[in-house]
């Protein structure tokens, strides 16, 4: 059971690109659809508490669902599953971008990327103020 | 120093990072600029790496500046440090959960908490898209036509579904989340990539 909690977490935490919102329909496959861990309900309360705690809702579901199913080992399977993949990958991307950052091909890529990160900075907004 | 510094910031970020990653975002941006850890352009890159690889964009963020800052154990630190705050706090909603689990999503006191905690998200996410609109990301008017762009992009799945049902709604807000960020990021690197190279 344990194994498979951070099996599971694991997966959520490597093949979800754009983190905690874009993560909810693969932790609902994994967790409600395949495993039936959590039925629809129950999901729905832990996703509404995942949000209202305060850090990362890939997190705070991991936190929920290892507590629920198997304890305190359970929270470290599920944690440590959902954690690890950001931290090994970052690790690596960090020391390689070191390098290539002064590359004038990259610094010409990063130029086009900046505003556009503002401007999903900006567009948050906007999303989440209709949903107040 | 440094090493404690990081374990605080990132303790204060998990405690208050309510609303997820981009308001967890923010809160690092308030955190890293003031201290002069990193400089703007540093932390927007940092940003866009965080966006397009896999894993919770808040925690990619939070174990970067933290690697950033100081090194590899820098990073641990930084990534401990951020989840330790959830884990205290959705360990005790766990067990106050279990007891009053019946219709607390109807609760008065839980909705009026919650609208209050998004509109203070919404306040905070603000303030660092206008703490970032400066010189080091805006470079020419080929910026704002990419930021223009990228942010009508982001908001058409608003207008969309406005007719919808508020189910079908939130289900396609979420598929957009999904795909629009990375894809817009890819998008506006080829386009640095073809305008300034």
């Amino acid at each position: 059971m344990i194994l498979q909690l951070f099996w599971t977490y694991i997966k959520i935490g490597t093949f979800t690109i754009g983190g905690g919102y874009a993560m909810l329909p693969l932790i609902e496959q994994e967790v409600v659809d395949k495993h039936h861990w959590l039925d629809g309900e129950e999901y729905a309360n832990m996703i509404a508490l995942a949000q209202a705690a305060p850090g990362l809702i890939a997190v705070n579901s991991a936190i929920f669902i290892g507590h629920r199913l198997a304890g305190w080992k359970g929270v470290l399977a599920c944690v440590l599953g959902a954690v690890l993949p950001s931290i090994i990958i970052i690790l690596l991307i960090a020391m390689f971008f070191r390098d290539i950052k002064d590359n004038p091909t990259i610094e010409a890529i990063f130029k086009g990327v900046r505003p556009a990160v503002v401007a999903l900075i900006a567009a948050t907004v906007i999303r989440l103020a209709t949903k107040i | 120093m440094t090493y404690l510094a990081l374990i605080y910031v990132f303790l204060k970020v998990g405690l208050l990072g309510f609303g997820g990653g981009m308001a967890i975002i923010s809160l690092i941006q308030g955190e890293v600029l003031s201290r002069g850890w990193l400089t703007q352009t540093e932390f927007v890159d940092i940003v866009a790496i965080s966006q397009v690889t896999p894993g919770p964009v808040g925690m990619n963020c939070a174990t970067y500046v933290g690697y950033a800052v100081g090194g590899v154990w820098g990073a641990l630190l930084a990534s401990v440090a951020i989840v330790i705050p959830s884990l205290v706090i959705m360990l005790t909603i766990c067990y106050v959960y279990e007891a009053i689990r019946n219709h607390f999503q109807q609760n008065r006191t839980f909705q009026i908490t919650m609208r209050v905690i998004r509109i203070l998200v919404v306040l905070l996410v603000a303030h660092a898209a206008y703490t970032l609109m400066t010189p080091a990301s805006f470079i020419d008017y080929t910026s704002w036509i990419i930021f223009a762009v990228v942010f009508v992009l982001m908001l058409l799945p608003l207008f969309k579904n406005a007719k919808r049902s508020t189910l079908n709604a939130k289900r396609s807000m979420l598929n957009a989340t999904l795909s629009n960020p990375i894809l817009l990021i890819l998008l506006s690197g080829l386009a640095g990539w073809l305008l300034y190279a």
